[in-house]
């Protein structure tokens, strides 16, 4: 056995060579390419460029008052569920991040289910709860608390709760890791220092944990911008998010470019508001909250 | 920024402190009072129960039993925020968030005092750490030792009636480690502040501390000036901790009481006079104790005969180690520029050490 220099490819330790990364990068990056890049750029090259160079399909998303509603109402729900995530999350996380064991185990395991049950599932469980003979409406006509079952389907008020139940995971998971990063010396100090436990939260816990509170929104409302199966199922016609008009516009109109410019203009919004949050985010840590 | 009067205020005393988690008493039974503008070290091994003794004093534990008493006040239920006390810890713990000047402006904020005032006061504190001109700066801009004077200065700021440090120079490399012990006893005298210091390292106790209480095990050894500690060990714990020390088994041939000189019959033989530190029955067990500066060392002259093994040459002293036959080695310490004699491996040599240098303790004793 001769003794040979290892090869270039794989070196030892925590570093890659250059063409070791590379080689496990092509995977992904075919993928990305083929599945993603490719059907995006055809998409959009229908909004734009054919037959001949035209903004005619973004003149008339912006024109059209009923495209317009279903812009403002999709951001206006992206929004309600970000809210309602992180009214609902942040506590969650907090407790997750100051539990251990089995208490934490059942905890993470009540968030993480959701995400390895169909969406699709959980939208019809919401369906039954929330229909005219659901058992939501029941238990309000048995308890006396109104009269006749109520309309909860269909109204914009399901969709939120519908989307922010399947959402949460996406606002717990980075505030929880967030907030589990922030060694325990901080709050002792802030206590010591003579901070009520209040004050310790609003001046110390809730800053450090901005960057998660930050990236959980970001991601909940981007997921809900474009959300496709809760709010086409729960929220019906009168509900439609942008998503359900784009479907609606390739399946039923086949006007392929007008749905290119409607994934355009979202396309758009959401890469606008990356850049905006991750900005905020280096400014945070550059800067500070200032008191 | 000058100021305080030592007065009673600033008074800390544990009265048989007892913490237990689960079956293991971290803590057991520790009493210790602090006066006002003391610095006091509580020193020991880790496990020995002194973190515990300062989180109880700060208000992050609740001891099993026992009082904790911060000028004449009881406060061993009080929680930490309410106890008015400063605290630098072992991590750096500067909000990274905050700038320099916020932090050390943090506890004024918490305790309501007006924007300029603030202001005022942790510029002060600034200067009076040698970091004037540091406020704007962000913590992660500092250095280890910076980080801790800042942590210092937010400390002391809101002028706490005691300050408490939990092993705040372990993370500093060994230079400004000693230097920063300097600067945190000259604060401290100028200050008049009551400081209590947990630290494992037994010369950074002595260098800074008025007194220091030597914990082993979650019980109190031995609580001292530095001089004490090292020259009148109360236990063979402290003796061994505390410098080095070459213990030698034996048996006392006459009785003795506390302080007196007996002749001990070694273990392997040889007899040799000491001083009992513990009272010590005829024929008792001891432990002999005596420190490798105090051992005389002569050629072969019929006392305490053994071989030197091995002559260590470190510069500032020249460390010997004799056998004395029966597996018992010697150590002795021989200072540069005392114009003794070099030994060399395998010379033969006499061992012996004035009686009052030898200190016996009882066998059964803790340590």
């Amino acid at each position: 056995m001769s003794a040979r220099r290892p090869s270039a490819f794989f070196l030892g330790g925590r570093h890659l060579s250059e063409a070791a990364s590379l080689a496990l990068l092509v995977p992904f990056a075919l993928l990305l390419v083929v599945v993603f890049l490719l059907p995006l750029g055809t998409l959009l090259h229908e909004s734009l460029l054919v037959p001949a160079p035209t903004l005619e399909h973004y003149e008339r998303v912006f024109a059209q008052p009923v495209y317009l509603r279903v812009m403002w109402r999709t951001l206006r729900i992206a929004f309600y569920v970000t809210l309602v995530a992180l009214l609902l999350g942040y506590p969650l996380a907090y407790v997750m991040s100051r539990s251990g064991g089995l208490k934490l185990g059942l905890m993470a395991a009540a968030v993480l289910l959701p995400l390895w049950t169909s969406v699709l599932v959980r939208t019809y469980a919401w369906m039954v709860l929330l229909q005219r003979n659901g058992l939501v409406n029941e238990g309000l006509t048995g308890l006396g608390f109104v009269d006749a079952p109520i309309r909860l389907l269909y109204t914009e008020g399901a969709v939120v709760l519908a989307m922010s139940h399947v959402l949460l995971p996406f606002m717990v998971l980075p505030v929880f890791s967030a907030l589990k990063g922030i060694p325990d010396d901080y709050p002792r100090a802030a206590q010591m220092l003579g901070a009520s436990g209040w004050s310790t939260f609003r001046e110390v816990i809730w800053p450090l944990s901005l960057p998660g509170v930050v990236s959980g929104c970001l991601m909940v409302f981007l997921l809900a911008l474009g959300f496709f199966i809760t709010p086409a199922l729960i929220g019906g016609p009168q509900q439609m998010m942008i998503a359900t008009l784009v479907s609606q516009q390739v399946r039923e109109m086949l006007n392929w470019p007008f749905a290119g410019a409607l994934v355009g203009v979202l396309l758009a919004f959401v890469l606008a508001l990356t850049i905006a949050f991750n900005r905020f985010i280096r400014l945070e840590r550059f800067v500070g909250t200032r008191s | 920024m000058a100021r305080n009067a030592v007065n009673s205020e600033g008074r800390v005393a544990v009265h048989d402190l007892v913490k237990r988690f689960g079956s293991v008493a971290a803590v057991d039974g520790v009493s210790l009072d602090v006066a006002a503008g003391e610095f006091v070290a509580l020193l020991g091994p880790s496990g020995s129960g002194k973190t515990t003794i300062l989180m109880a004093i700060a208000g992050f534990e609740y001891p099993t039993s026992g009082r904790v008493e911060i000028g004449g006040e009881d406060v061993t239920w009080a929680p930490a925020n309410k106890r008015n006390l400063g605290m630098v810890f072992q991590r750096y713990t500067l909000f990274p968030h905050m700038s320099v000047a916020e932090n050390i402006a943090f506890p004024l904020k918490m305790r309501g005092i007006g924007r300029v005032e603030r202001e005022r006061r942790a510029l002060a504190a600034l200067e009076t750490v040698r970091l004037a001109g540091y406020g704007e700066r962000r913590t992660n801009q500092l250095s280890g030792g910076q980080q801790q004077r800042i942590a210092l200065a937010r400390a002391i700021v809101y002028q706490p009636r005691v300050l408490l440090m939990d092993e705040p120079l372990s993370a500093l490399d060994k230079n400004l480690r000693e230097e920063m012990q300097l600067e945190i006893k000259h604060l401290q005298q100028q200050l008049g502040i009551t400081v209590v210091f947990v630290t494992h390292d037994q010369t950074e106790a002595m260098t800074m501390a008025d007194r220091v209480a030597v914990l082993d095990l979650g019980r109190l050894q031995q609580v001292g000036a530095p001089r004490d500690l090292y020259e009148a060990p109360a236990t063979p714990f402290v003796a061994g901790f505390i410098g080095e020390t070459n213990f030698l088994p034996g048996r006392a041939v006459a009785a003795a009481a506390a302080g007196e000189t007996l002749a001990v019959d070694l273990d392997g033989g040889g007899r040799v006079a000491a001083v009992a530190v513990d009272r010590l029955a005829a024929g008792a067990a001891l432990r002999l104790a005596v420190r490798p500066e105090r051992v005389r060392l002569a050629p072969s002259a019929g006392g305490l005969g053994g071989t030197v093994v091995e002559a260590i040459y470190a510069g500032v002293a020249t460390t010997l180690i004799a056998e004395l036959g029966g597996e018992r080695r010697v150590r002795a310490r021989i200072a540069a520029g005392t114009g003794e004699r070099n030994w060399s491996d395998g010379e033969a040599v006499d061992v012996s050490w004035r009686p009052e240098d030898a200190r016996a303790f009882a066998a059964g004793a803790a340590g």
